[in-house]
């Protein structure tokens, strides 16, 4: 096609066709959603009501290959399942009122776990509490969990919109005659007008895109690790309680880890750069987690190691095509969803009401992605900070004095908590976080805690406190 | 025992490990469909080729040639099978759990009479010539396969029958409406073409002995079948008027007219007596069946007890004839029949009939057809090892040192059972005759895989295709004219992609999707069942790829103990 010299009527062809270049949707379009996770649905959710509410008649075939469905990690998207409240509540204003057939609602505290002692650490402020959730239909040989599949929820809800669920696997894309096109898994393939990447990070599909117009480079990841264990309701509710606990764990190579208590089941999530069988075990063994444990638990009725979105490292969109949720950019160790959503509904927004040219998405869609970009460049820097402070027994004892202090008292100004709390959840922005911190009575409060961390006293250990129902 | 199982058993076994290690491996499985019937050979081989032509990069026509060869590795009659197979393959298709079986059958016509459009040859397995020279008696469905076996292995082969015609029973007892004898001669041609020589009208044991035929060939195949219908053992039974099965179907398939009167009376319960019944319809009889049993007994295929019904013909159970009533010139005027009721099982398992006393009635008839029992002529042969009529075959169907035995005459079956038998002689034969292993079996052995191992939940429904059939009426109105049409290609082409490929690869591609270690590697020309390579130097042991699998092709790996 590259011939240096162009016939007359080749060129007048060019004419005409940029003539024709129209980056609108219109009646019929064709909308191709890879990936039926959060983002997918979020990005068709908003599509066909905005589409509704202008009386635009779009055709949007979702393709995704997994039944939400099945129990274990066939029909899951492999994720803690923490969400705040506050998103809970956003969703609902728009519209998606979660169940609690979905939602485990009512986590009120975090219990802060450390070698040198624990804190427990009430919902600051009462909307930022959290709930748990399930991705897929519960863990493996798990058909009897209470909830059910929050992806399946979200899913449902947008077929009843007349989104199509496609259910096979999109195994490559390439770009033809001006138009994304769309390689199916049974050979066949697709051609559409506007195509959305909602396949997360956990999926090759994304190191295929090379075709697509735009500069897309898939995201930096690192690997997570999670596993559930089996136990009873009353042993779970006895020795976790209603909260989320959370590790800041002197193992080497270890960064994060927390158990998330879900009715019958304990899910585990670890994350870090160098996650291995072995550091698992040293973490699972350690006597720290050991007392956090429920006696009877089953060993691992399901894990899985999926890959995190560290941030992605060009700009996620090009002429008729967006990438939402992970597989563009997503927020930095937390809020999966919430971004998914976030950058679902600017998609969806930018390809209604402005285009879907590269040029409506860097007007329309990008600046939510910045944001989040920006916002992870303060959170890389308040993790590594909060490494550099867990690694030192010190500091640790520091944090937690301070924590404890604050928890204590009733009117104090709740400092480390709020930045522990937001560190783990997704309800503030790190920009937030950190200016929290620059505060002249965080760092006085830091500083009393170090020196009389200093000082040898009495152990204290906080333990989680249970709550009535 | 199920992936599932396995797993469970997998994750008890590491209760001390804390995580248990899921690493995949890829095991090729039997799909039910081969248990079923070993006669279409790879059935999900031959769909697989061309429901994963987009995959392969087969053309249509390409993978649609390719599978009527690997059809024809074990059947050379595909467009005959096609047509009067009873399809036991397609019983446990685990298509069932979702919606329908895939209609394997339909699929196999359509394949052979495409094989026949567009010519293709069968395909040869060595292109050296043997020096043995093969002698197979009986150019039925059974000698006809051993001699096709033989002459694509390179052996000279001539098949000697008694009849005008080739074909045994698929052309003198199914009638034209079920199989067109056009179909039956091509596909017979084929095996002609690959060099094997027919010599019709000879009876061996009578025409030539059975010696000289030994002393002729290095070797014997005898597919005789069962030729000889058995008479009506009841007073009047051996008049005129009164035919057996084998004869008036053997003449009615040569186009003869045979003049039966208004008032027809089929005695009997098996295929014969079936097609016996509805040719008697299509020459414009009223036409009633007799039989001593209740339907579940019956041995015809039961959609052909179905269709005669459509087509008008009166089926009365537990019935059996007693006497047949004549004039004084002989000439008949009907049947004394008695009513019988179910007693206790016979030695066949199924439930004795026993008389009804003073239930007798009687039923007016001009003609009677006993289509009770067919057996083995044996004229001749009697020196051959035989149990009563039938004749008797070791496991490798030899029945002495070099003389092997096949298809009804050993025990009256179907067809394809009967092409079945032939090609494991052909193979235990050449082994011997080569020195090779005789007991490497060209069948499936493992068992099936479980309907659990396939990712039902990630499937949607969708109908098999049905062949488009004339109704009861108009079939009669059709005379010897076929009943069902072939599927159309598009019809084809769509029902193969119904597959779930159990226990195959069909490059799905969810595995290496979903690997994020990059444990798969895809084949650079993957043919179905072929499409990854496996390397778990990365693996992370999460055991997603088996999850996903829905095929249930990967499994989780078991510790060599
Ligand atoms: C260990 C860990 C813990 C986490 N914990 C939390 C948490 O507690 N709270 C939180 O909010 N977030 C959490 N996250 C982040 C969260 O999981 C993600 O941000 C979120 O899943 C992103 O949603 P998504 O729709 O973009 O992608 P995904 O959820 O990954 O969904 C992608 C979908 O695309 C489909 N797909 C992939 N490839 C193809 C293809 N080729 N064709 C068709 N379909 C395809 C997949 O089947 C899948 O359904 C965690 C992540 C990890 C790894
Ligand atoms: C009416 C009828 C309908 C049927 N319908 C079906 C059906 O729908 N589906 C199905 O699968 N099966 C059906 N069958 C069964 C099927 O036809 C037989 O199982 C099959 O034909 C057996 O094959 P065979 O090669 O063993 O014997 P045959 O087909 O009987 O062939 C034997 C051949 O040997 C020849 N022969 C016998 N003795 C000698 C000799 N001494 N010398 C030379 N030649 C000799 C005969 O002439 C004949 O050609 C039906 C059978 C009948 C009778």
């Amino acid at each position: 096609m590259h011939s240096t010299q162009k016939s007359v009527a080749d060129s007048f062809s060019d004419f005409v066709e940029s003539e024709e270049k129209d980056f609108t949707l219109r009646d019929g379009s064709r909308i191709a959603v890879v990936g039926g996770g959060p983002a997918g649905s979020f990005f068709s959710y908003f599509l066909l009501k905005m589409a509704q509410a202008i009386d635009l008649e779009l055709e949007v075939d979702i393709f995704e290959p997994r039944s939400f469905g099945y129990c274990g990690p066939a029909g899951c998207n492999h994720c803690g399942g923490i969400v705040s409240e506050s998103l809970v509540q956003t969703l609902a204003a728009e519209g998606i009122v979660l169940p609690r057939s979905v939602v485990q609602r009512g986590v009120e505290s975090y219990v802060v776990h450390m070698d040198v002692g624990d804190v427990t650490i009430e919902s600051p402020v009462h909307e930022r509490r959290i709930a748990a959730l399930y991705r897929g239909n519960g863990p493996r040989e798990g058909g009897d969990s209470e909830l059910e599949s929050f992806d399946g929820y979200l899913q449902n809800l947008v077929t009843g919109l007349g989104a199509r669920v496609v259910p096979e696997l999109i195994t490559g894309v390439e770009h033809r005659d001006d138009r994304p096109y769309l390689k199916y898994g049974d050979g066949k393939g697709g051609q559409y007008d506007l195509v959305a990447m909602a396949a997360g990070v956990n999926s090759n599909i994304i190191n295929m895109l090379n075709e697509l117009p735009g500069d897309y480079l898939p995201p930096k990841t690192t690997r997570g690790y999670i596993c559930e264990f089996r136990s009873t309701k009353e042993e779970i509710l006895r020795i976790l309680g209603r909260a989320v606990h959370v590790f800041l764990l002197d193992i080497p190579r270890f960064e994060f880890a927390a158990i998330i208590p879900k009715g019958q089941f304990v899910t585990v999530v670890m994350v870090g750069e160098d996650l291995d069988q072995e550091l698992v075990h040293a973490f699972l063994n350690d006597p720290v987690v050991r007392r956090t444990f429920p006696t009877n638990a089953t060993p691992c009725v399901c894990s899985c190691s999926p890959l995190i979105n560290l941030g992605a490292r060009k700009r996620p969109y090009g002429d008729r095509v967006v990438m939402v949720g992970d597989s563009g950019i997503t927020r930095l160790y937390k809020d999966g969803i919430g971004a998914a959503f976030r950058t679902g509904k600017a998609a969806a927004t930018s390809a209604i009401f402005h285009g879907v040219s590269a040029g409506d998405f860097e007007k329309h869609f990008w600046p939510t992605c910045r944001n989040i970009v920006n916002d992870n460049r303060v959170g890389k820097v308040m993790f590594a900070t909060n490494a550099i402070m867990k690694n030192s027994r010190l500091t640790r004892k520091a944090m937690l004095r301070m924590a404890q202090k604050e928890q204590e008292k009733e009117n104090a100004r709740p400092h480390m908590s709020t930045l522990l709390w937001n560190m783990f959840t997704g309800s503030a922005p790190y920009v937030e976080m950190f200016r929290g911190t620059l505060r002249p009575g965080f760092i006085y409060n830091l500083l009393l805690s170090v020196g009389a961390a200093l000082v040898p006293g009495r152990k204290k250990t906080a333990q989680p406190r249970k709550k009535a129902a | 025992m199920s992936r599932k199982s396995k797993r469970a058993d997998k994750a008890a076994e590491t209760l001390d490990r804390i995580t248990p290690a899921f690493r995949p491996v890829q095991v090729e499985k039997t799909a039910p469909c081969q248990v079923g019937c070993a006669n279409c050979g790879d059935i999900r081989g031959w769909i697989g080729l061309v429901a994963q032509r987009h995959k392969t990069g087969s053309s249509r026509d390409q993978a649609m040639a390719q599978a009527w060869q690997l059809i024809a590795e074990v059947n050379p009659f595909p467009a005959t099978l096609g047509r009067i197979c009873p399809h036991p393959c397609e019983s446990d298709c685990n298509r069932a759990e979702l919606d329908e079986p895939l209609a394997i059958n339909a699929m196999e016509r359509f394949l052979g009479d495409f094989g026949i459009r567009v010519e293709l040859p069968l395909p040869r397995l060595r292109s050296e010539e043997s020096e043995e020279w093969i002698g197979v008696v009986g150019a039925g469905p059974s000698g006809l396969s051993f001699a096709y076996q033989m002459a694509r292995r390179g052996y000279r082969v001539t098949v000697y029958d008694a009849r005008e015609k080739a074909g045994g029973m698929l052309r003198y007892g199914v009638p034209d409406y079920r199989l067109p004898q056009q179909v039956l001669d091509a596909e017979i041609q084929k095996i002609v073409d690959l060099g094997v020589e027919l010599r019709l009208n000879t009876r061996v044991g009578t025409d030539i002995s059975l010696e000289e035929l030994r002393s002729r060939h290095a070797s014997l195949y005898l597919g005789i079948g069962a030729q000889m219908g058995r008479g009506l053992p009841v007073p009047g039974g051996d008049g005129p008027s009164v035919w057996t099965g084998s004869d008036y179907l053997a003449r009615i398939n040569q186009g003869e007219a045979v003049e039966t009167g208004a008032r027809v009376i089929v005695v009997g319960g098996g295929n014969s007596a079936i097609d016996a019944a509805r040719c008697a319809r299509r020459g414009g009889a009223d036409v009633t069946i007799l039989y001593r049993r209740s339907r579940d007994e019956m041995p015809a295929i039961a959609h052909e007890i179905e269709d005669a019904i459509e087509e008008g013909v009166e089926l009365i159970l537990l019935a059996a004839p007693v006497s047949v009533e004549r004039e004084g010139d002989g000439r008949m005027t009907g049947v004394q029949v008695q009513r019988m009721r179910l007693g206790q099982p016979d030695s066949s398992g199924r439930r004795r009939p026993e008389p009804l006393a003073g239930s007798e009635f009687r039923l007016p008839a001009d003609t009677v057809i006993a289509a009770i029992s067919q057996v083995p002529v044996l004229d001749g042969l009697e020196s051959l090892d035989h149990d009563g009529d039938w004749l008797v075959a070791d496991s490798h169907g030899a029945i002495d040192k070099d003389t092997l035995v096949g298809g009804d005459a050993v025990s009256p079956g179907i067809a394809g059972e009967a092409i079945i038998q032939g090609r494991h002689a052909a193979e235990s034969l050449h082994a011997r005759l080569r020195g090779l292993d005789p007991d490497k079996a060209s069948d499936p052995v493992s068992p099936p895989i479980e309907p659990e191992d396939i990712l039902l939940a990630s499937k949607k429904g969708c109908e098999a295709v049905h062949e488009s059939r004339l109704q009861g009426e108009q079939r009669v109105a059709a005379g010897m004219g076929e009943v069902a049409k072939t599927i159309t290609e598009q019809q084809f082409l769509a029902e193969v992609e119904r597959c779930f490929s159990c226990g195959s690869c069909y490059g799905c591609e969810q595995c290496y999707m979903y690997c994020t270690s990059g444990c798969f590697t895809k084949i650079e020309e993957p043919t179905p069942g072929m499409y990854f390579s496996l390397n778990l130097d990365q693996c992370k042991e999460c055991g997603k790829c088996v999850e996903v699998c829905p095929c249930g092709f990967l499994e989780i790996s078991q510790p060599s103990a």
